[in-house]
């Protein structure tokens, strides 16, 4: 056996800390345990022993401030949409937000509902979507491994959207939160 | 045992109607001025302490509210239930939350849901589940559900193409498999 390409010269010292950074990222995903909708149900069986997503690394946290990932299993109420949005923003960067389920994605069967949001992106900027009503666990860990794939390739670059275009996240979230009366920030 | 209460009831409120009746469950509807007093003598004098539900349903083509109490008795394993009608315009309904304190809970919803206004309530007008509407009680048949969703949540474009590979194509990557590229040949 032989190799037939010369080997590959590394390349900016600063890229490679950051693919390492990376791998690093992508391989100790840490779930902030937040359940909005009937999705949430999926992730029981994801984290014990059956589907164990421990073996990815990923891990159930109990509060933001430790976590990663934010999952919005399935449908988003306007009440809710609020305490995501302060769940979210109290997440250390880098952050990265996987939304299951067709009604995240335009609103699935509750499309013509008074109090569910249709879209999403509109309000909070999502790195992974996953179809499904809901996705089993099989498409979640699918979702997942796609999840992780961005991260390596560095392209979950949400948080740094969400950054830099608050304005309109902030403006698209003051138009159904009604009663707004979270902080403002200045990052 | 059921007809037992039901004659109690009759002998005070000869105005009833009779509308359902099972061995365990009778089902009443009283004149609306009688209501608080007929739920009043159900708890105090036959037995039924346990108030499960206020609920209300629109009978916009009769121009009321049809509000339905749902009491149990627990030892005799009874449910009764007592109905009244209340003119759909400026509704008001006595309110029980002196007697019940579960019956708060019920009345606030139906404040915010159908604009049931329940006097006598202190917690009357605080926010239950939909924080700071402002548009008419989403809950009334004539609130228009699907239009309000619209012009308040938006919906996603539709794609123009059912080819996934339009869509999905470089953001995905998995098209520009091996055997991706074969069946693209091949055509």
């Amino acid at each position: 056996m032989y190799c037939n390409q010369p080997p590959k010269k590394p390349g900016d010292k600063k890229e490679v800390l950051q693919k390492i950074t990376n791998m690093a990222r992508a391989n100790s995903l840490w779930v902030t345990a937040y359940g909005t909708g009937c999705g949430s149900i999926e992730l029981r069986p994801l984290g014990t022993s059956r589907f164990d997503m421990e073996r990815f690394g990923i891990a159930m946290r109990p509060t933001p401030r430790q976590a990663d990932v934010l999952i919005i299993s399935g449908y988003l109420a306007t009440k809710t949409l609020k305490r995501v949005i302060r769940v979210y923003e109290q997440i250390q960067d880098p952050k990265y937000i996987m939304a299951l389920g067709s009604c995240t994605i335009n609103g699935g069967m509750y499309f013509d509902s008074y109090n569910t949001l249709n879209v999403l992106d509109k309000y909070l900027p999502v790195d992974v979507y996953v179809m499904g009503c809901m996705p089993r666990p099989e498409a979640i860990i699918d979702g997942f491994s796609l999840l992780m794939k961005k991260i390596k390739e560095g392209r979950a670059v949400g948080w740094k959207h969400y950054r830099e275009n608050l304005d309109y996240y902030r403006e698209n979230q003051k138009q159904i939160i009604k009663n707004w009366d979270l902080p403002d920030y200045n990052w | 045992m059921i007809d037992k209460v039901k004659k109690e009831l009759e002998i005070r409120f000869p105005l009833l109607k009779l509308v359902r009746e099972q061995h365990n469950y009778l089902h009443i509807k009283v004149d609306k001025a009688a209501a608080a007093d007929a739920v009043l003598t159900a708890k105090t004098s036959l037995g039924f302490t346990t108030l499960q539900l206020i609920s209300a349903v629109d009978r916009i083509e009769n121009g009321a509210f049809q509000l339905t109490w749902i009491l149990e008795n627990y030892d005799e394993q009874e449910i009764l239930l007592i109905s009244a009608y209340f003119p759909r315009k400026n509704c008001v309904v006595p309110s029980l939350s002196q007697i019940w304190p579960a019956a708060s809970a019920f009345e606030r919803e139906l404040f915010e849901m159908f604009g049931i206004s329940f006097p006598g309530n202190p917690r009357e007008g605080e926010d239950f589940l939909l924080e700071g509407w402002k548009d008419m009680p989403p809950m009334r048949r004539d609130f228009e559900t699907e239009e309000y969703a619209r012009r308040t949540f938006g919906e996603r474009q539709p794609r123009e193409h059912t080819d996934p590979r339009q869509y999905i194509g470089d953001v995905v990557g998995e098209w520009n498999t091996p055997m991706g590229r074969n069946r693209e040949e091949e055509k």
